[in-house]
């Protein structure tokens, strides 16, 4: 374990170093703040929408910073030749993943803490209310969905040939999912077969990215998620990511390292 | 005396890409046996051999055909790299971290206890004199600085079988002293050094016994008098002639 | 100092030439010719604004989207998808002007039984429940100033698309049960500014006239105004306004007015409009009601002879 949270502590550094993440940060923050200063109706208590924007900022970014992060540790590590050193400690490839998967979803999880963070403020400046549960159980299944979209990425990362195209195919793949797959199976029902089959096996196979997305019950004050439901989401979480670590470890383990 | 590193029969071939998928052979059955306290040399051309060699017994590839051990241990397994230290021929570590970082990094998955790391790390950095640069990030060092934080990373774990991969390569005349005054210093802690170069001068200087290896086969080995002979003068002039080399003037 | 990366700088010249160029353009049109003021005369509704400059006429489609936006807001969340919204025939609109969205309608089963367990497991992360913001919303307490949440789509909505009148109502209805008829009123006068003469925003106007600013003769004026833009529209145009009949804003308009020439003690006007409006109420047994009591006060006080 030790060269895991090694190999994890390594990923974070790397992260906070890089400018990705202070960017979107500050690009979130400005356009949260324009769009807070402007006054509709000159009525200073209207706030919904700066958390929608607000928190429709801290998704996108969310998920650029991890897949942009995630895309580029191995390809990053074979093309700098660093994967040398490292694996010549007695270190095994499957190490080497998870401390790149653990990395990559801790410094997520900071990012998230970060954003959040500044989110509270800037919503509970107007609202004078600070549903702290709310936004921390978002938080945490936001972070959670994280964990599969890294597993993910890292397997694209291993399969195609640079991290620009695996950033492009996981941004795509991810938003697809996000917008498209919980209605999948609606799209099936007007599909005549064998149609209907292929989409639903797609919507059975794919994992459901959405289901983490509560974000029009924090906007509209629908209070907490009962947290046995959060329980069975983290559940289907943690089997989607061990399945993508698995296939990841499976197509590295072969792979050159040159 | 057992060998600490040990290959039987090593072979390593490579299949060509396209259609026929040629197979292209690395490594001929390559046997060879390194005892403890010896600072062996493994000289070749280029394409001999040399680092597909290394590559095997780092466990960066998987040999096709025979075995390869570091103290008894077949290499395919992680803990037979615990005791060896790797200077690659690049300088191959990352650019955002800084030395006392890297080398702390690097103690961590050795599983140094934090105390003794902490007092290694200072010796190191003492030893390739980046005392003064430890908290720079590596991305701002020279070739020279970073060719030297390698050499601190090699020996973070205190090995007992050093493997360097042309560990002057890219030095100046000052660097190189410097690497060879290492080299020494580990022989006479009775460290095991493995390293392959092309600077044969330095070869003759420091090994105790080298290999010669072409085309993926073993050519010679033995003591470097053995290996030079009666017949040449010099290292130089005996690995040209072993490896087959006809000069124009000569033909 | 460091000399910033030249990229950086090439970047930067590209946005203020295409900002340029997106400016000039507009301009390069109004420079050859200077306007005049029957130019602001022909009636030109159409508002030229940074949306129209860089949305084109794709902004429409922007606006209805808005409008959407605050319907989903007014419902906290629980709105159906553009799958679902085909799904179903029953449009989910807000209630404005009085109506009351009925409770039992089906707007409320958009959702249906969920058809897997995945579906079932999504119920509980999203909206789940038909409320309303003047409600009480999802947390049941009554916060009718909640509904100001829906103001700035609503506000979107009319800036992306100037000509969209239910925008301007709604959010002019909502203005004023905020307690805000003074924003209603500047509200409504941008949709008129915009779509001058409709008669939808002229009826909204003189109701906030009566009932907030009680100013009947304003009121009466704008009604007045209201109506005669009505009579003016072809059938075609009303029947799209208001309705397969395209009579219930004239039944509204006229209702109205004879209810202020009433209060004004003008009967004769008031059963005027009073017959207007019995032509095309669904009430005009109540109507007539109005009318015979309006005469008989009208026969009061002209002094008739007591039996």
């Amino acid at each position: 374990m030790n060269t895991i949270w090694a190999l994890t502590g390594v990923v974070i550094k790397e992260l906070y170093r890089r400018k990705d993440f202070y960017v979107l940060f500050v690009l979130t923050a400005l356009i949260t703040i324009a769009a807070g200063s402007v006054r509709f109706f000159q009525d200073p208590n209207i706030v919904r929408y700066v958390k929608d924007l607000c928190m429709l900022l801290i998704w996108i970014s969310a998920l650029l910073i991890t897949i942009a992060t995630a895309a580029r540790q191995i390809p990053a590590e074979r093309e700098s030749r660093t994967i040398f050193p490292l694996l010549a400690k007695p270190v095994t490839r499957g190490q080497v993943i998870l401390g790149k998967f653990f990395g990559c979803w801790l410094a997520s999880g900071l990012v998230l803490v970060v954003f959040y963070t500044f989110f509270a403020i800037v919503t509970g400046s107007r609202e004078q209310y600070w549903p702290v549960a709310d936004y921390f159980q978002a938080l945490m299944l936001q972070w959670i969905m994280l964990g599969i979209v890294t597993a993910m990425t890292l397997l694209g990362s291993i399969i195609f040939a640079a991290p620009s195209s695996t950033v492009t195919i996981l941004f795509i793949v991810v938003a697809g999912i996000l917008f498209l797959g919980g209605h999948l199976n609606t799209v099936a029902l007007h599909n005549a077969e064998p149609l209907r089959s292929l989409i639903y096996t797609i919507y059975f196979i794919i994992p459901h990215l959405e289901l983490f997305d509560v974000r029009e019950r924090v906007v509209n004050d629908w209070g907490l998620v009962s947290w046995l439901d959060c329980g069975l989401a983290a559940l289907y979480a943690v089997a989607y990511t061990g399945l993508f670590l698995l296939l990841t470890w499976l197509a590295f383990r072969r792979k050159s390292l040159t | 005396m057992d060998a600490i590193l040990q290959t039987e029969n090593l072979c390593v071939e490579y299949r060509a890409r396209g259609l026929r998928r040629e197979i292209k052979p690395a490594l001929k059955g390559l046997n060879l046996s390194i005892h403890a306290g010896e600072v062996f040399g493994f000289l070749g051309p280029n394409g001999a051999g040399k680092t597909t060699t290394i590559n095997v017994l780092l466990g960066f590839i998987p040999p096709t055909r025979g075995t390869a051990y570091l103290f008894g241990i077949d290499v395919r397994q992680p803990i037979a790299r615990q005791r060896i230290g790797y200077l690659p021929e690049m300088t191959y570590y990352y650019k955002f971290l800084t030395a006392e970082e890297l080398l702390r990094f690097y103690a961590r998955v050795f599983g140094l206890p934090r105390l003794e790391a902490d007092k290694r790390i200072d010796e190191l950095l003492k030893l390739v004199e980046l005392e003064s640069a430890r908290k720079r990030l590596i991305k701002t060092y020279s070739k020279g600085m970073q060719q030297r934080v390698g050499i601190a990373q090699a020996l973070i774990n205190d090995p007992d079988l050093l493997i360097l991969d042309e560990p002057t390569s890219g030095l100046d005349p000052l660097g190189r002293m410097k690497v060879r005054e290492i080299i020494q210093r580990l022989k006479e802690e009775g460290k095991t050094v493995f390293f392959s170069s092309h600077e044969l001068g330095e070869v003759e200087t420091v090994c105790d016994r080298v290999a010669i290896i072409n085309r993926g086969e073993l050519k010679a080995v033995g003591g470097v008098a053995e290996v030079i002979g009666p017949n040449h003068t010099n290292l130089e002039k005996a690995f040209l002639d072993i490896i087959g080399y006809q000069s124009q003037s000569a033909s | 100092m460091k000399k910033p990366s030249p990229y950086w700088l090439l970047a930067l010249l590209l946005t203020l030439c295409v900002t340029l160029a997106t400016v000039f353009v507009a301009r390069a049109a109004w420079w050859n010719e200077v306007p005049t003021a029957a130019d602001w005369n022909k009636g030109q509704s159409a508002a030229d604004n940074v949306f129209k400059l860089l949305l084109g006429e794709g902004r429409r489609l922007f606006g209805n989207e808005m409008f959407v936006m605050a319907d989903a807001y007014f419902h906290s969340g629980y709105y159906p998808s553009i799958f679902d919204r085909q799904e179903t025939e029953h449009d989910v609109a807000m209630p404005a002007h009085g109506q009351v969205e009925d409770k039992n309608s089906t707007s409320d089963d958009f959702l249906g039984p969920p058809p897997d367990w995945i579906a079932a497991l999504h119920r509980h992360f999203v909206p789940n429940m038909h409320t309303h913001l003047d409600d009480g919303g999802p947390s049941g307490h009554m916060r009718e100033t909640e509904v100001q949440e829906i103001l700035p789509w609503l506000k979107l909505a009319t800036d992306m698309n100037p000509q969209y009148i239910e925008a301007y109502r709604v959010g002019g209805y909502w203005l004023r049960r905020l307690h805000k008829p003074v924003a209603a009123r500047d509200f409504l006068f941008e949709g008129l500014q915009n779509n001058p003469g409709n008669s939808e925003l002229l009826f909204d106007l003189g109701w906030l006239y009566n009932k907030d600013f009680h100013d009947a003769n304003r009121a009466r004026n704008v009604w007045l105004a209201a109506l005669q833009s009505w009579q003016a529209q072809d059938i075609t145009t009303r029947s799209s306004v208001d309705g397969a009949n395209g009579k219930r804003l004239y039944d509204g308009i006229t209702v109205n007015l004879a209810e202020v020439e009433e209060h004004a003690g003008n009967w004769s006007q008031a059963l005027k409009y009073l017959e207007m409006a019995k032509q095309v109420s669904p009430y005009s047994n109540d109507i007539q009601k109005q009318i015979d009591e309006a005469r008989a006060k009208m026969t009061g006080q002209s002094g008739a002879p007591k039996p």
